[in-house]
């Protein structure tokens, strides 16, 4: 449907429904893995192009592709570059035309695309504020609504939103980036109610400090700091954060929904 | 198969209704009290089932209310479209 759909404000008398039959996961679907050029975004895309073989995987990158690339040609015809600006909902728009023209159905987005700019509060710019609000919260309600149109046809969905466990346990200095993705959180549990019944399921996870993508400022003496706050004694493995993503994909994965899944190694 | 038949089974195979599509009077109203229950999650699903099925565009709001009362105005909507 052109221009997407708007949601429709008719409030009416609810009646109980009938349970559905369960939806069968399809063998062969089509994945959005937004910023896919990073860490945590090479290692999504790489677990399910490493589980799935019949799937594609669409590699969402803006100005860095250099892994998204090498990716894309370690699997040719399965792996697929795509130039999005995430706050954009044109080329939101032209990514789903863009999967459209393969025949797996878009059935799966993984919202990780995100940054962060932190500054204290009182001197924090305003463009500081609403590049990471953009970044990180305006680019999940683009994605899912640009998504929601391929999976409301098909009635089959899985949204993964990567929040942060900043959103839980907020530090000084992230009050944007701690905004966003608390507001990912919300937009997680509220969309999940209304696509429930059609059988779209929409979920978040909230990861704390990922190897690799650690701090570029940090010393190696704050990094040994902070590890040893961790009752696990070291950060998350990019993979580890991958596979949880690719469960809530999965059919194994049918009857959560709304949730939001801290994996911080303990810290919190 | 009428086309009203064809909306009917549409909207029961797409909603989870816990109405058969016989049950479904053509002018029934919908939504709203003394309809069949309708709320605003399936105002959104029955609006992607009418554009996959009978290509039905529906993108403005107040133009759904209208066209959405009945089975007989989606009828009407989707005779006048061509």
């Amino acid at each position: 449907m052109k221009g997407g759909l708007r949601m429709l404000a008719i409030v009416l008398t609810r009646f109980p429904r009938s349970v559905p039959a369960l939806m069968p996961l399809s063998s062969s679907r089509s994945i959005l893995v937004t910023g896919a050029n990073g860490v945590l975004g090479h290692a999504i895309a790489s677990c399910f192009l490493a589980r799935e073989p019949e799937s594609r995987v669409f590699l969402g990158v803006r100005n860095h592709r250099e892994r998204a690339d090498e990716l894309a040609a370690r699997h040719p015809g399965r792996a697929f570059v795509i130039e999005l600006e995430v706050t954009s909902a044109e080329a939101w728009a032209g990514a789903v035309r863009r999967i459209g023209e393969h025949d797996s159905p878009f059935s799966v987005l993984i919202n990780n695309a995100g940054f962060h700019d932190d500054a204290l509060l009182a001197t924090m710019s305003a463009d500081q504020w609403s590049s990471v609000i953009a970044t990180n919260l305006h680019s999940v309600f683009l994605g899912c609504q640009a998504a929601l149109t391929s999976m409301m046809s098909h009635r089959f969905g899985r949204i993964v939103n990567i929040t942060s466990l900043s959103a839980l346990h907020s530090p000084a200095g992230q009050t944007n980036y701690a905004a966003a993705k608390a507001g990912v959180i919300g937009l997680t549990q509220s969309l999940s109610k209304e696509t429930a019944r059609m059988g779209i399921t929409v979920n978040a996870i909230a990861p704390a400090h990922i190897e690799g993508a650690l701090p570029s400022h940090w010393t190696e003496e704050q990094r040994k700091a902070v590890q040893k706050q961790i009752p696990m004694r070291r950060f998350a493995r990019p993979e580890e954060i991958a596979a949880t993503v690719f469960f809530l994909a999965s059919a194994d994965a049918s009857y959560i929904t709304g949730a939001t899944l801290k994996m911080d190694g303990g810290l919190v | 198969m009428t086309l009203q038949q064809r909306i009917k089974e549409v909207m029961t195979s797409n909603l989870m209704l816990d109405v058969a599509a016989d049950d479904i009077g053509d002018d029934s109203p919908l939504f709203g009290p003394g309809g069949i229950g309708l709320d605003s999650v399936d105002a959104l699903q029955l609006v992607v089932a009418l554009d996959k099925n009978f290509g039905l565009k529906i993108a403005d709001q107040s133009k759904a209310r209208d066209i959405l009362q009945t089975v007989n105005s989606i009828a009407a909507a989707i005779e006048a479209k061509g």
